[in-house]
């Protein structure tokens, strides 16, 4: 399935996860069939990723996200942007993110 | 805020090993939402009706009240570690339980101590329902009274043995 990311989309944590930061790590669980289950996929985001999740979560659009971590980590937007569109891409694939269409 | 390119990485399931407390933590957020929460069991004080690397599920108490034979997801109150044991009996002041293999009691524990109740194991991809059904009201007795081994164990074994030998025939 291919998956366009657009930026002037916001991407938000899906209802279907659980995240948690728990010693230092965001800990995401994806709660597949009403369920969550340490025996499937979980995943854990460095402080980097969870940056990024963080900032996703405020629902600005994601030229915004991009342009706010460029200011943050002091780092080319361009550089950001491919990081973050990749960050994004493997979220969505995993159902763990959802777009919501901005006007 | 670290003043680094932000790469980002993401660690599967199998990569991850969770502390006592983050699996407590985790176990809290999911149970709050009300959706059950499956995870691998350590240990043996509920030997043999959990075994270390049984995956058991642990559901919220929405409008459930734990009772006597429940097996039930617990923070001790006097150290905060996560506990999967048996409720053998209850008090005004809260819930006795104790683990099936163990001889001492986990004590008198509150009731908002207590996380969830067991309501499923799964062995080698097989599901085990021996000690959630309404054995379990026999099984806690036993446990009170300190004669699981003596007493239950032998007499379950044997009718597993003769069901067995019914089924090969």
């Amino acid at each position: 399935m291919e998956i366009n990311v657009n930026l002037d989309s916001a991407y938000i944590p899906s209802d279907d996860v659980v995240a948690r930061e728990i010693e230092g790590e965001l800990i995401i669980v994806p709660l597949a069939a009403g369920i969550g289950d340490m025996e499937d996929e979980l995943f854990t985001l460095n402080e980097t990723g969870s940056a990024i999740w963080d900032l996703l979560k405020t629902q600005k659009k994601l030229r915004n996200v991009i342009e706010q971590l460029s200011e943050d980590f002091e780092a080319p937007a361009d550089e950001i942007e491919k990081d973050v569109i990749g960050f994004v891409e493997e979220l969505l694939k995993r159902g763990m993110l959802v777009e919501v269409a901005q006007d | 805020m670290p003043k680094t390119k932000p790469a980002f990485s993401i660690k599967n399931g199998d990569e991850i090993s969770l502390s006592d407390s983050a699996l407590t933590e985790l176990l809290r957020s999911i149970l709050k939402r009300g959706l059950p929460f499956k995870f691998c069991a350590k240990g043996t004080s509920m030997h043999p009706f959990i075994r270390g690397g049984d995956v058991i599920t642990v559901s919220p108490l929405i409008d459930k009240t734990p009772g006597i034979g429940n097996v039930v997801a617990f923070t001790h109150p006097k150290n905060n570690k996560l506990m999967v044991h048996r409720i053998y009996g209850k008090t005004p002041k809260g819930y006795k339980i104790k683990g099936d293999n163990i001889t001492v009691s986990d004590g008198i524990i509150p009731d908002d101590y207590i996380l969830g109740y067991v309501t499923g194991i799964e062995r080698n991809a097989k599901s085990i329902s021996l000690g959630l059904g309404l054995e379990r009201y026999l099984i806690a007795f036993f446990t009170r009274k300190g004669r699981l081994y003596r007493l239950f164990l032998p007499t379950w074994r044997l009718i597993q043995f003769i069901k067995n030998i019914i089924r090969w025939r």
